[in-house]
């Protein structure tokens, strides 16, 4: 079997090589990739749409749908986790210990399975406790606000430097997945709840998926965002900057979302109380 | 509004799966009506676009009003437009069949369930309604990304078969994107038929020849011909019922779409018949895909997995017929296509509807089937006969085309193992007629135990399969006008 499994490697790896024979030169500005479509990217980019940045236009415009269905296999990650991993409530009392921070005491508490608020005076102890760290909790949480604004930025300025939705909402979903880790999980489910980011997730997508479709009430092709003119006051040339603003700020809460949906479901066990 | 039909029935099931999602964590009970809603206006949207294509012969779609090839642009042409019916109509019967084993099996994720569930489909319409290769491809992932965790829900080692099928089907995908990169490196153009029109002047290109050996290992994975499918049998039998019977009849069948429309419109059949002497390699390697598939399925020793098996002889029915490269193989290829869709629907449907009943679906749990669920077994048989390709079932007709297209380009290899694979399907499904009618044997002449009451699945899963049922007659009685309507026009 392993002998095959070499022989088929070595065989594609043949193949591959055999092709590379008829690539077009290294860089060759007469190669059809670069005489075929692009010329009209690079050169109609600011006329047609507005946007300096020709990548963002091609990804959110000439290919928005390639894109919108992107960030749908995003979505679609986040619900294929959540579906696999999520794991029902139990039901019942649960025994939980707390350990006094003042005077190092650890008692032992039966409660519902209800996540309890967070004390002052106690924390809580399982197995996957470990003694809080002064100087990585405070740094981390000092971080996170400046990787938000960070994240919000590159959402917005993708327009004229490289960024966008993708970029912009895998920092905003870091910040939170980095307070999960420097704190717990409750934590950062205190400032965003499971079912918060479970409905971002769909809601970031049908912003993407719901500018489409008013392009298309509005009476245009599914996606033309000339045709949200009308109703942003501008000329559908500075439309299409907009509707692309619009979709990238979809696409930047549907990936900020899932990313976090996933941590918790991964870190947690489906479980949503601890975390790592 | 008939013009926006085929960004409709893309779009429509898309935003309501977005919909399902948040509905299955405010409203759990709204979850199924949308889900039937948009899969109702998938199907009505496809089948105007199937009577505009009759008369129109391409209806055209640019999406954000981009003309081809700056833009992703939809091309729907007779093939398309009926694969588009089958597969919103097969998806449709199956949501409400399977309304009940649904909710008994994932009474907390209805939504998740829902939203993949309906994803799965718009994953499926776009991978059939796109002109655009890479576009294709991203579809592809949904449609692979919805079923790897639909069929990871299932019993027993479901999680570690669709383990193995994520590995497969993520080499598959990639094979395939990586010839479209091939593409994209010679003609500079992602659209179908821009790249056909380019492609011409770059027949003796090695790359454009790599591309196309690349690009159909890579749908040969996806679809389970014979070498590579390794992950069918475990993926399809241990996933839950209601998506055994979503993904078995519907996934295949797609990639085989994809790979005739490869042959038939991005690389044309001179290209793919004469640049290359594989079309005979391939044939055999259908022929032992066949063999093998018959074969295990007779040492199955419960129906899905026996189905499997024998969807994967299937596939080499149609790749077979593909590559025999004359009119009446791909006739017989594109024909089954949609015949085996529904034949595979109602048979996996029927054992749905065992494994509702007795939550087993072994052959052991046949036993006295006939006397307590006549009808869901009618529906069985009814399946069996169609693979077995008894007339008056759709099964006859496209098995037909497919041997006097194989006697007429000598491959007697194929034709006898088409004829072989016929008399294995016999012996399986008259075995299940044996174990259902006659076990248990009476043992001492009638004064056994009473014989067990009558217990029919409900009628929400009975009246569905019994349609298909009469679909199977229905396209068998129309297959003349689905071939010169439909299937000839579009082989050139």
């Amino acid at each position: 079997m392993r002998t095959l499994g070499i022989l088929v490697a070595a065989l594609t790896c043949a193949l591959l090589f055999y092709a590379m024979g008829d690539f077009p030169p290294w860089a060759d500005p007469g190669s059809a990739a670069h005489t075929h479509v692009s010329p009209r990217y690079i050169e109609k980019t600011m006329e047609e749409t507005s946007v300096p940045n020709a990548v963002t236009a091609v990804l959110a415009d000439y290919r928005g749908f390639d894109t919108m269905f992107e960030t749908t296999v995003i979505f679609a990650a986040g619900v294929v986790c959540f579906f696999i991993l999520r794991l029902p409530k139990k039901e019942g009392p649960i025994f939980r210990r707390y350990r006094h921070t003042l005077t190092g005491m650890t008692i032992r508490v039966k409660c519902t399975r209800k996540i309890p608020p967070v004390l002052e005076e106690f924390e809580m102890i399982d197995n996957l406790w470990a003694p809080h760290d002064l100087i990585i909790k405070t740094s981390c949480r000092i971080l996170v606000p400046f990787l938000q604004l960070f994240g919000l930025y590159v959402i917005a300025h993708g327009h004229h430097s490289p960024g966008g939705g993708f970029q912009g909402g895998v920092i905003l979903g870091a910040s939170m997945i980095l307070l999960a880790i420097s704190h717990d999980l409750r934590t950062a489910l205190a400032r965003m709840g499971e079912k918060v980011h479970a409905l971002l997730c769909p809601i970031g997508v049908l912003i993407y998926a719901g500018t489409g479709a008013l392009c298309l009430v509005l009476g245009r092709d599914f996606l033309d965002y000339g045709a949200l003119a009308g109703i942003l006051h501008v000329d559908p040339v500075t439309a299409r900057s907009h509707g692309i603003l619009i979709v990238e700020i979809g696409v930047g809460l549907a990936v900020m979302a899932t990313m976090i949906w996933i941590y918790n479901n991964i870190s947690s066990r489906g479980e949503y109380d601890e975390g790592l | 509004m008939s013009q926006h039909y085929p960004a409709l029935l893309v779009t429509v099931p898309l935003l309501s799966a977005l919909l399902i999602s948040i509905l299955g964590w405010l409203s759990r009970r709204l979850c199924f009506p949308v889900a039937v809603a948009a899969l109702c206006v998938a199907l009505f949207s496809s089948v105007g676009l199937l009577f505009r294509v009759l008369n129109e012969d391409v209806v055209h779609y640019f999406l954000g009003g981009w003309a081809p090839p700056w833009g992703i642009a939809y091309r729907v042409d007779r093939l398309s437009a009926m694969v588009l019916v089958v597969v919103s109509a097969v998806a449709l019967i199956n949501l409400i069949a399977t309304r009940r084993s649904v909710e008994r099996e994932f009474p907390e994720k209805i939504g998740a369930f829902y939203t993949l569930y309906v994803l799965l489909i718009t994953g499926l319409m776009g991978i059939v309604v796109t002109g655009d290769a890479f576009n294709l491809y991203v579809l592809l992932e949904i449609t692979a990304l919805t079923g790897y965790g639909l069929i990871a829900m299932g019993e027993d080692r479901a999680p570690l078969a669709s383990l193995n099928y994520v590995y497969m089907g993520t080499i598959g995908a990639c094979f395939y994107l990586l010839g479209v990169g091939y593409l994209y490196i010679s003609t500079g153009s992602l659209n179908m038929a821009d790249i056909s029109a380019i492609l011409p002047s770059l027949y003796g290109s090695r790359v454009v020849l790599v591309a196309f050996i690349i690009c159909m290992v890579g749908v040969f994975l996806k679809m389970g011909f014979f070498p590579l499918h390794a992950w069918l049998p475990n993926a399809y039998t241990y996933a839950p019922s209601a998506v055994s019977s979503l993904v078995a009849p519907l996934m295949t069948k797609v990639m085989i779409y994809v790979m005739i429309r490869l042959i038939l419109t991005v690389f044309t059949p001179t290209f793919t018949f004469s640049r290359l002497a594989l079309n005979h390699s391939v044939v055999w390697l259908a022929v032992i895909a066949i063999f093998m598939g018959a074969v295990l399925a007779l040492g199955a020793r419960d129906m899905k997995r026996m189905l499997s098996y024998v969807i994967i002889a299937e596939v080499g029915y149609m790749v077979g017929g593909a590559w025999l490269g004359n009119r009446a193989g791909m006739t017989g290829a594109i024909l089954h296509i949609a015949n085996d869709a529904v034949m595979t629907l109602c048979v996996f449907l029927a054992v749905g509807n065992v494994v509702y009943r007795t939550g087993g679906y072994a052959f052991e749990d046949l036993k006295g089937m006939f006397r307590k669920m006549p009808y869901t077994m009618t529906g069985l048989v009814a399946g069996g006969l169609s693979m077995i390709g008894v007339p008056p079932t759709c099964g006859f007709f496209s098995k037909w085309y497919l041997i006097s297209g194989g006697v007429q380009a000598g491959q007697y290899g194929f034709v006898a193992a088409l004829v072989f694979s016929s008399l294995i399907n016999a012996v399986l499904f008259f075995r299940i007629i044996e174990i259902g009618y006659y076990e248990p044997f009476g043992s001492d002449h009638g004064h056994g135990p009473a014989p067990a009451p009558m217990e029919e699945a409900p009628l929400s899963m009975v009246v569905p399969l019994l349609v298909v049922v009469v679909g199977l007659v229905v396209m068998g009685a129309y297959t003349g006008d689905i071939v010169s309507g439909i299937i000839a026009p579009m082989i050139p």
